[in-house]
């Protein structure tokens, strides 16, 4: 076991705030110089016992088909895998375990130092489990049930294993529906199609980001340079840089031990802009409509990275390590630009229109000059695909008569559901927010953020949701409509929501909203239900699907053969 | 289309094809009718497609008796070909109802066509004639080998046992030997004459040589060497699972003990109390869904042996698919080498639903050959909803593919079959086109 927290302080010697350990790059299956490419992860420093057992996770190396449950690993002191062997690195149990709790560590903090504040998990507990040998089958997947992602291996019949807890975008995946499903523990719920395709498309952004940030993985995709370490003009190209390294990276994760998971990425980066891919009814099924989301950040990637190009290409190229270096930081930034846009995403009834106006207007609000162009280049690429703003954006509370606070105390506001939702209640006609409707306020969280000019924005972000049980007659009388062949006594449950986002005073200023009375919306919902068979086993519509949350997220990695050919 | 012309002999005029009330399952009767008698003095040729059930609805008038003496009443007492697309219980379990099969046994069917899986020798001889090759015969032995699993899996499992546990019981029941039946088909087959065929994606049917002007071709399932995706990826495949054996039984005492009960097992996992022992005890239910899974990959397997067959007379072109999916579809539908064998698929007129109607066994890419063109497709669906499936979006049949079909032409289903009613049947001229017609 670690050294007790009081047995490492000693006056003028702080704790260290990071610590840093050796992981598998990408996969077992990449290798440089014939052997496994690996990379050192900056994560945050915390207690860890054995296991590893930190604050937020917790390792546990047990495979049910064998019977074996590993001792918990103690990683000591230090990284004791720097420059291990392949053997030590694809059979060793406590490199397993490093491999897994590290990479999970780096995805998690990406997510709390994007959203400038601690994350819940969606169970009741603060340590995720993860079990890298939970099954012999090529899968994964997170399960809020147990409060655990399940990681599992397939022998590949010459003596090898594949191993998914020893893949970055595999645990960087799976980690991000931990985190997601925490924030928004709504969003599994029947909804609009992008909403289903959000978790998927989400986690596999994550998970691309997360492995190009990592500079040993750009710079093998970039191959060697040609001449005095410089890449030359003409393969510095959006459409080079694309064909070279993103989509070869795609194609490795889709050939890895994500294999099973299927192609999707590979098919993300290979889809090609067209403004009316997401009315393609090939789209409809939430995988491949992921796949545009994807697509759409991707593009943004090779926009950023070649802007970012620019200034250190001359005749002659540019250095290598400096492009792989810009394409590193591009892919950081982007993976922020991302996650922080989350705070601002409705907790229900979510489409893609909100993923890109909340992406913009939470990057605006940290860095309002865009000097570098990304928010245009974001929104440009995401328009490409189809996707725009939406009609009902992001509310600017400035505006707009000033809300009541007087029986408000500006210190519960902060940090209290009750007192957000005598604040909502007090000024529902400011929110234009229909009284009548039940109302929660789900969470009040705090976040703190550093901008680009080195100044603080502290918000805090409260979300609230709103339902409705009715039947498909009186949705009728409020819609106007049915779809056809709907049985007007079919019990229905709609949803609305939003978020209201408070600065440092305590003063609302953003208002996120999906009314519960917009009918349209509820119609074109519904519809989406009615046509994709989407009831509950009573034959209702619009409630949870019965099914364990953790199967819900091990369907969604079905085979990928059958992705584009089921009903 | 170009109505067909055969080279020689007399092309039926007209073509029937009932669906009869099994429940869950499937029992068709396909009947090419001439315009006067053929040599053996009968105008009429029967094709008997399948006869099985997993569930009845309720009520329901017949079972397997009285639909045996209905199909004996239409063919007039002889069936010339009899084809059974693969070994579930929905698609057989009727040959081992020992009354039933009396009654198709004295149709004397002249020719019993199963898959190349089936073929008895298939398991013995390793090295067997090419096609089907090794890896052909290995994975056939495979099959075999994996229902012994399912055995295993269904007798471990207490029949009051509800739930995630009971489901797998259930799934594990399905995959079952079933050894009647099969010993009845086996017999069937030493009887007919010309005999039994085992066939595979491209062979020769040889149903022409009794059904004349009627072209058949047989679009799955491809050997393991034809394509090697039949079997699925690694995992997929049962050969995974036989050599994993001792791993699932473990599993499954695990996932089927109680927890206190895993503690005091001789091999018990010894941990602490703590957090530690209770994710090694919460996770006897991963490993339910994670059997779940697996069995699912031998219902999957199982479904991809099933014999796809179309028939072509006249203006006339009707497919057979049995249950298979797509690892089975793709053969015919993307190989390099099976272009002549998908020619004439975007003609089809009448589509036997594959799998009931489930979500995987009609592939979207095969539904958009039909999909934007003026000619009708009839489709026939056997089903009944209830047995399969916890929601809609899981459930037997799907809404969505019904909905498609639907947008196709004409779809009759047995689950609209009033009480009384023992089939529906549907016809057509071989000369026009056209929706079919029902015909009761």
């Amino acid at each position: 076991m670690g050294k007790l927290a009081f047995e490492e302080f000693t006056e003028g010697h702080p704790l260290p705030r990071t610590a840093t350990w050796t992981v598998i790059a990408q996969d077992p299956s990449v290798r440089l110089d014939g052997a496994i490419l690996t990379t050192r992860a900056q994560v945050p420093a915390e207690f860890l016992a054995a296991g590893p057992r930190g604050a937020r996770f917790h390792v546990v190396d047990y495979d049910p088909a064998t019977g074996t449950l590993e001792p918990q690993a103690e990683l000591g002191e230090g990284d004791r895998f720097e420059g291990a062997g392949d053997g030590i690195l694809t059979e060793d149990p406590v490199f397993r375990a490093q491999n897994v709790y590290a990479t999970a560590a780096r995805t998690l903090a990406a997510f709390e130092s994007g959203l400038g504040r601690r994350l819940p998990w969606a169970f009741r507990g603060h340590q995720l489990y993860l079990v890298p040998r939970a099954f012999p089958e090529a899968n994964a997947y997170y399960s809020g049930d147990e409060g655990a992602i399940y990681f599992g291996y397939e022998d590949s019949g010459d003596g090898g294993r594949k191993q998914a807890c020893l893949s970055h975008d595999i645990v960087a995946h799976e980690t991000t529906h931990a985190v997601l499903d925490g924030l928004r523990p709504r969003l599994v719920e029947p909804g609009l199609p992008d909403q289903a395709a959000f978790h998927e498309g989400f986690a596999d952004i994550v998970a691309l980001l997360s492995v190009f940030s990592i500079r040993e993985v750009v710079e093998r995709l970039l191959g060697p340079a040609h001449r005095r370490g410089r890449i030359p003009k003409d393969a510095l190209s959006r459409e080079v840089l694309s064909e070279s390294a993103l989509f070869v990276l795609a194609e490795e994760m889709g050939t890895g031990a994500g294999s099973a998971r299927g192609s999707g990425l590979r098919r993300s980066v290979g889809l090609t802009a067209d403004a009316h891919r997401l009315d393609d009814p090939a789209f409809s099924e939430p995988h491949r409509r992921g796949e545009i989301l994807v697509a759409a950040v991707m593009q943004t990637l090779v926009s950023m990275w070649t802007a970012r190009l620019e200034a250190i290409t001359d005749a002659e190229g540019a250095d290598r390590s400096r492009v792989a270096e810009e394409g590193m930081k591009a892919a950081e930034h982007l993976l922020r630009m991302m996650i922080r846009g989350l705070d601002y995403m409705p907790p229900v009834e979510l489409e893609f229109a909100d993923v890109v106006d909340s992406v913009l207007k939470a990057d605006e609000v940290l860095a309002p000059d865009d000097a570098h162009g990304y928010r245009t280049a974001l929104a440009e690429a995401f328009a490409s695909f189809g996707i725009e703003r939406p009609r009902r954006e992001i509310v600017d509370l400035s505006g707009r008569p000033s809300p009541v606070y007087d029986r408000m105390n500006y210190e519960i506001l902060r940090a209290d559901t009750d007192e957000v939702f005598r604040f909502i209640w007090e000024n529902a006609e400011v929110f234009e927010i229909d009284r009548r409707w039940r109302l929660h306020v789900d969470a009040v969280r705090p976040s703190v953020r550093v901008g680009p000019d080195g100044l603080v924005v502290a918000e805090v972000v409260a979300d609230y949701l709103q339902t409705l049980e009715l039947s498909a007659e009186e949705f009728a009388e409020y819609a106007g409509e049915l779809p056809v062949g709907l049985d007007p006594k079919t019990p229905l449950q709609v949803f609305g929501g939003g978020v209201l986002i408070f600065d440092q005073f305590g003063r609302a200023k953003l208002h996120q909203t999906k009314p519960l009375t917009d009918w349209d919306r509820q119609l074109l919902r519904l519809r989406h239900l009615v046509d994709q068979g989407l009831r509950d086993s009573s034959g209702r519509i619009g409630f949870s699907l019965g099914l364990p949350r953790g199967q819900r997220f091990a369907l969604m990695h079905v085979p990928d053969r059958r992705v584009e050919e089921d009903w | 289309m170009s109505p067909k012309s055969p080279e020689h002999g007399p092309t039926p005029e007209r073509v029937g094809v009932r669906a009869h009330q099994v429940g869950f399952g499937d029992c068709f009767l396909v009947s090419f009718t001439y315009a006067a008698a053929l040599e053996d003095d009968r105008s009429e040729r029967h094709v008997m497609i399948d006869f099985g059930s997993t569930r009845w609805p309720k009520p329901h008038k017949g079972g397997y008796v009285e639909i045996a003496r209905e199909i004996e009443k239409r063919t007039g007492g002889k069936l010339d070909v009899l084809v059974v697309t693969h070994r579930h219980k929905d698609h057989i379990g009727g040959f081992g109802d020992e009354v039933a099969a009396a009654i198709i046994e004295g149709l004397h069917p002249s020719l019993v066509i199963r898959s190349w899986t089936e073929d008895p020798k298939a398991a013995a001889d390793a090295e067997g004639p090419a096609p089907p090759g090794k890896h052909s015969h290995n994975f056939a032995a495979d099959l075999h080998s994996a229902q012994a699993l399912a055995e295993q899996i269904s007798s471990t499992i207490p029949p009051e046992r509800r739930g995630l546990r009971g489901d797998l019981r259930d799934l594990a029941a399905h995959q079952l030997a079933n050894v009647d039946a099969i010993k009845f088909l086996d017999k069937l087959s030493e009887q007919a004459d010309p005999g039994g065929l085992y066939l595979y994606a491209g062979a020769d049917s040889t149903i022409e040589s009794l059904i004349p002007g009627v072209a058949v071709k047989v679009l799955g399932p491809p050997t393991v060497e034809q394509w090697p995706e039949v079997t699925g990826q690694r995992s997929d495949d049962p050969e995974y699972w036989i050599a994993r054996r001792p791993a699932l039984a473990r599993m499954l005492a695990t996932a089927v003990a109680k927890p206190e009960d895993l503690r005091t097992a001789a091999d018990a996992v010894r941990t602490d109390p703590g957090s530690v022992r209770w994710l090694v005890e919460k996770m006897r239910d991963q490993q339910a869904h994670s059997l779940l899974r697996i069995v699912t990959t031998l219902e999957d397997a199982l479904n991809n042996t099933s014999v796809i067959l179309s028939f072509e007379t006249g203006t006339r072109r009707l497919l057979f698919p049995g249950d298979a999916q797509i690892e089975n579809w793709s053969y015919c539908l993307r190989s390099d080498e099976t272009e002549e064998l998908r020619k004439g698929l975007e003609d089809v007129d009448l589509y036997k639903v594959g799998h009931h109607g489930s979500r995987n066994a009609s592939p979207r890419s095969l539904l958009a050959k039909w999909q934007g063109r003026t000619l009708p497709v009839t489709s026939m669906l056997s089903t009944l909803p209830g047995v399969h499936g916890k929601s809609e979006a899981t459930a037997v049949p799907r809404k969505t593919l019904t909905d498609a079909l639907a947008g196709l032409g004409p779809l009759f289903r047995t689950d609209a079959l009033a009480e009384e009613q023992l089939f529906v049947e549907v016809g057509a001229s071989t000369n026009e086109t056209g929706p079919y017609e029902v015909l009761s």
